[in-house]
């Protein structure tokens, strides 16, 4: 399915849901050239935005990715009290719903690593490149080698 | 978009690592100086064209294995 990046983020800003934009999008926010197929964000865990996030999805049916069909799962509120990080499959694409991150800890403490961006009419938190690089580092996977090479040199040609 | 906190600057820089200084050499940075001239709005309407993109040539593909099976 084709991820829809511009209806993904515009329905988690308009329902007023505190997150941080981190991952591949990110990555491309950034100036990077890696096509990415996800959403990835860092979701504030308080009950109030808990409520908004399980609300902001709802109406994309969003369902456990790479699960069986038909395995009970309930999307609201206390699905999320209850877990920290889901990786699921909506109508509007795949998304990454992270409490915490390796390298980056929680909503909190990426807040100020991150920077707001403007696009598809609304505006978010977007992690910092150089945060983002860490994030990558931290997370230890071969398969981001090229891709940390690839912000390290972003982080090169905008500091030139 | 704002620029970068000189602190975390400092702090991505202050890894060197040789696996990530090997996969360096390979990057094409003519791509990223374009990415760079557009507005990240701009890059995320090209993020958003790419994926379609490839989800066309998948399923041209699926067309094609399934008319080699069917034949």
């Amino acid at each position: 399915m084709k991820t829809q990046f511009d209806k993904l983020l515009p329905a988690l800003v308009q329902a007023g849901v505190e997150f941080v934009l981190i991952g591949g999008v990110a990555g491309i926010i950034h100036g990077a050239a890696r096509v990415t197929y996800d959403v990835d964000i860092v979701y504030a865990r308080s009950g109030a935005n808990l409520a908004r996030l399980a609300a902001a999805l709802a109406p994309l049916n969003p369902y456990l990715r790479g699960a069986p069909a038909g395995l009970p799962f309930r999307w609201d509120a206390a699905t999320l009290r209850n877990g920290l990080n889901f990786t699921l499959t909506t109508a509007a694409g795949d998304i990454d719903l992270l409490g915490e991150v390796v390298g980056g800890g929680d909503y909190e403490r990426l807040l100020p690593h991150s920077c707001e961006v403007e696009a598809f009419d609304v505006s978010f938190r977007c992690v910092s490149l150089a945060k983002l690089i860490e994030l990558k580092r931290a997370a230890g996977r071969p398969k981001d080698f090229e891709a940390i090479a690839e912000l390290e040199s972003l982080l090169d040609e905008q500091s030139l | 978009m704002k620029r970068l906190a000189g602190f975390d600057t400092m702090k991505a820089r202050s890894v060197n690592d040789p696996v990530i200084a090997a996969f360096r050499q390979h990057v094409d940075l003519s791509l990223l100086r374009e990415n760079l001239k557009l507005t990240p709005a701009q890059r995320l309407a090209k993020l958003q064209s790419a994926v379609a993109f490839t989800g066309e040539l998948r399923r041209a593909g699926r067309r094609m294995r399934d008319a080699e099976g069917s034949g």
